[in-house]
């Protein structure tokens, strides 16, 4: 009698998880650059990442959401690793900031309003490294739900279940870390303007 | 000037330009931005704040070499 065929072979296993993984790796490599913010430590988490996958693969219920699936994974290795590594650094809420904050602002500001369009002008100033050191500056749990919602694209929902968290507590961090994440470009947006303003005529004397 | 006011419109935009609002109070909003410039010119700025946010923190692909390294455990 002949033995019963398995359904897969570890050759089917290893092309279908091929596949799934090829198609997020690169989302998955952004993803770790943004939250070690070192490329050393990304490469060592998406090796990490890809190995608790494979190993975790055959628990994976095809058809259902592979890129979820995948993030839940690397947020566990980075939070595994963030924890032996570094404490949470004190967080500190802006009670006083709403969502509108750098809108309001740029609206307050007279030299953003002499520029004529005060709103063109503060997003035309924020350079990359500004917008990556505002996100790097939150603190560690308000950063994970930014980064997963406003970078990665997620739902409040897929967030909740890759962080194992509830909803509300995903909202709360989203939105206290937006208002943050504002308070910090409003100052790199202040900061740029003063050296744009320092830069123009009249010239001064004296080596720069 | 449609059901929902100015105050209700800027505490959801979050959750409005998330996608995270049920479909009818979708419609609101936006039938209340199609005539309301106070709060069309807010809700905008978010959105390209949003935009810029995710734009200026994309990173390259994978390097190739970590590629080649990653599929090879595979194969062990």
């Amino acid at each position: 009698m002949a033995a019963p065929q398995p359904r897969t072979t570890p050759q089917d296993d290893r092309e279908r998880f091929q596949a799934l993984v090829e198609e997020h790796l690169n989302g998955l490599f952004g993803a770790a650059l943004r939250l070690t913010r070192n490329r050393t430590r990304a490469e060592d988490l998406l090796q990490e990442t890809f190995l608790r996958a494979w190993r975790s693969f055959r628990t994976f219920q095809p058809g259902t959401n592979a890129r979820a699936w995948l993030y839940k994974i690397l947020m566990n290795a980075y939070i595994d690793s963030y924890r032996k590594t570094a404490r949470e650094p004190e967080v500190v809420d802006h009670d006083d900031v709403d969502e509108f904050y750098l809108y309001t602002k740029v609206q307050e500001s007279e030299d953003f309003r002499r520029a004529g369009n005060p709103e063109e002008e503060v997003l035309a100033r924020l350079m990359d490294a500004d917008v990556k050191g505002a996100l790097d500056s939150l603190p560690e749990s308000f950063r994970q739900v930014v980064i997963l919602s406003d970078i990665e694209g997620f739902s409040y929902q897929e967030i909740a279940d890759i962080l194992s968290i509830p909803i509300g507590t995903v909202m709360s961090r989203l939105h206290r870390g937006r208002r943050q994440l504002q308070g910090k470009l409003w100052e790199y947006a202040k900061r740029a303007h003063y050296v744009n303003a320092a830069d123009s005529p009249p010239a001064r004397s004296g080596p720069r | 000037m449609s059901e929902i006011d100015c105050e209700q419109v800027l505490q959801l935009v979050w959750q409005f330009l998330d996608g995270e609002v049920e479909e009818v109070r979708y419609r609101e909003i936006e039938a209340h931005l199609a005539e309301c410039a106070n709060c069309e010119g807010r809700v905008s700025f978010e959105r390209r704040l949003r935009t810029l946010i995710e734009t200026k923190c994309q990173e390259g692909p994978v390097p190739v070499e970590l590629k080649r390294r990653l599929f090879k455990f595979l194969e062990g």
